[in-house]
């Protein structure tokens, strides 16, 4: 039996029908990208910053309470904010991003409690300098411009309200939060 | 061995003209040794005499920068360890430090850790199949597994928003639900998975060649298994029942039913039919976890009294009642964050057991952090275990070991 079964190559020839039948009668299963199949990110991927920009006053929502940049494992933000005397409010004049030391776990988007900052699902980015993957508070926004245009409003990104999260460990603004 | 490049002595072996072992150097850029290991081998012909593994390319003092980081942000470097399965590293990291704040995990979270753990397996065990499987030479198994680790990862995406490195445990729980989708995709996933194994069966378990080139090679004895320190499928595959999961269960393990595939021989191909085995158990899991979400609809998937992601430095004691003249001042005591202690977990990850040591002195941050990654362990064991070898046995072995390079240099 064993002699017989190694004469007539019996293994090997179960292995190459089985790749005959996947030649003939299914799809391939790889893509052409990008020229055919642009691939289109899950909802929630974790992908380039952008700051939001405020629909009513056309500026950031961010109110310098500093959380993203402490909870940053990479530390890779940078704020700089001066006080509003007569407001008494907080007003950013710097909000760097240094991308290149990112590592898109994203917890600022998750802490921030009125949900300026996002990890837009835009994910195809390049840089030929340092430079240009050093995202300014222009840049930011920017890139929120680019990637809203793509999306429907409102816009609600998963990390902005996890799934499931108790109602209590979030803060107010958030817990009412239906989407730019 | 302390024999350098430099230094070669020749030795007396018989009368022919080879007299003198050829020292090579295996790495760190050889494409069959999975990332940047080194091995400096000493040889008799094509024979091994002595193998000696460098490691340390790969370092990036993981444990150390541990210290500067809270205890959530550590999650994040866990990632970088065994980045082929990160929720099985986040998971280890996570139970120790809920036995250290005391927590109590909610049920849903305990099963969505299950589910992301045997996920991360089966991806796991399918990349080791894909490269050790091309090592050996057979190309189209490499394919057919990157399909299906492909849609895998796929899933991974909806889940947590990220491919490889997905952060996705954390203190008290996970960082957010499953959806309606990923549940029904993990659904249809399960169903064809049996299938898929199968095919890959098709196509080497009988093969000639496959055997040829596993069988007998590299053969551990149980008890030599033991004392050189594997675990996971390594030392299964010598026929030693242990499995962290049903030792110790952790998360959810008490609560499904699987089986712990053994091995006879200890060879190769007995490592090979463990880990193929445990594809099948591992869908089984996934397969009554599913079943067990629909229980806790709606529940959420963290504890209340769970730490921020942002950790504070100091906490004070609220103080009873607001200060007459200045408005409301803080002047109550100071409390530890953290309660200072040490706590210690270890968890089945699917290169074999993780094991973490925490030691907190009671600020935001672990004062010291020990992980025992399978991979630095596994790496030990290989002179012994490619000593009397021929080189091209060497690559299978490596394959067979299942190192990965972040792992063990951490």
């Amino acid at each position: 039996m064993s002699l017989l079964r190694k004469i007539l190559l019996i293994e090997i020839l179960k292995g190459l029908s089985l790749t005959l039948k996947k030649l003939l009668f299914h799809k391939p299963v790889t893509i052409q990208f990008p020229e055919k199949d642009y691939v289109i990110p899950a909802p929630g991927f974790r992908g380039r910053h952008a700051l939001v920009r405020d629909p009513n006053t056309g500026d950031t929502l961010c109110i310098a309470c500093m959380r993203c940049v402490k909870v940053c494992p990479s530390k890779c933000i940078y704020i700089e904010y001066e006080v509003d005397v007569n407001e008494r409010k907080r007003k950013i004049t710097r909000y760097d991003i240094d991308a290149l030391r990112c590592v898109y776990c994203g917890y600022c988007e998750e802490v921030c409690p009125v949900n300026a900052i996002v990890l837009t699902e835009y994910f195809s980015y390049i840089g030929f300098t340092r430079e240009e993957l050093y995202f300014d508070k222009e840049a930011l926004l920017k890139n929120w411009d680019e990637f809203i245009s793509t999306q429907k409003r409102p816009y609600m990104n998963p990390f902005w309200k996890p799934r499931g999260y108790p109602e209590k460990l979030l803060p107010i603004k958030k817990r009412e939060f239906k989407g730019v | 061995m302390g024999l350098s490049l430099v230094e070669v002595n020749s030795k007396q072996r018989g009368a022919s003209s080879f007299d003198e072992p050829f020292y090579i150097n295996m790495g760190p850029q050889h494409p069959s040794t999975h990332g940047v290991l080194r091995l400096f081998l000493e040889l008799d012909g094509e024979t091994i005499i002595n193998c000696d593994p460098k490691i340390g390319y790969l370092h990036r003092g993981v444990e150390k920068l541990a210290e500067t980081l809270n205890y959530n942000q550590t999650i994040v470097l866990s990632d970088r360890l065994d980045y082929i399965a990160s929720c099985a590293n986040n998971t280890a990291f996570c139970l120790a430090f809920e036995k250290l704040f005391g927590l109590q995990v909610p049920r849903r979270a305990r099963i969505l850790r299950t589910i992301v753990n045997e996920m991360a397996r089966i991806s796991s065990h399918l990349l080791w199949l894909a490269t050790h499987a091309l090592d050996i030479g057979a190309m189209t198994v490499f394919l057919y597994c990157f399909r299906d680790r492909e849609w895998l990862l796929n899933i991974f995406e909806k889940i947590c928003g990220a491919r490889l490195t997905h952060s996705y445990v954390r203190v008290g729980g996970v960082r957010q639900d499953f959806t309606l989708e990923i549940i029904e995709d993990l659904y249809k996933f399960t169903e064809v998975f049996p299938e898929r194994v199968l095919e890959y069966e098709t196509l080497i378990d009988v093969n000639r060649i496959w055997l040829e080139r596993t069988k007998n090679i590299a053969v551990v004895s149980a008890e030599e298994a033991i004392s050189l320190g594997l675990t996971g499928p390594v030392l299964r595959g010598s026929g030693v029942p242990y499995d962290v999961r049903k030792f110790r269960p952790y998360d959810a393990y008490d609560e499904v039913e699987f089986e712990v595939p053994i091995g006879k021989n200890g060879d190769v191909y007995d490592r090979y039919r463990v880990r193929m085995e445990e594809l099948r158990q591992s869908n089984k899991i996934i397969r009554q976890c599913l079943e067990k979400l629909s229980e806790t609809e709606g529940e959420p998937v963290l504890p209340e009294n769970a730490p921020d992601l942002l950790i504070p430095e100091r906490v004070r004691e609220p103080e009873p009642k607001p200060h007459p003249k200045k408005g409301f001042i803080f002047t109550g005591k100071e409390v530890p964050v953290v309660p200072p202690g040490e706590a210690f977990a270890s968890i089945e990850s699917p290169k074999g057991e993780l094991a973490v040591y925490v030691v907190s002195d009671g600020t935001n941050k672990p004062w010291r952090l020990r992980i025992r990654t399978p991979s630095f362990v596994h790496i030990s064991a290989l002179p012994e275990l490619a000593k009397g070898h021929m080189i091209a046995d060497l690559i299978a072995i490596i394959g067979t070991l299942d190192v990965v390079l972040g792992d063990s240099d951490r």
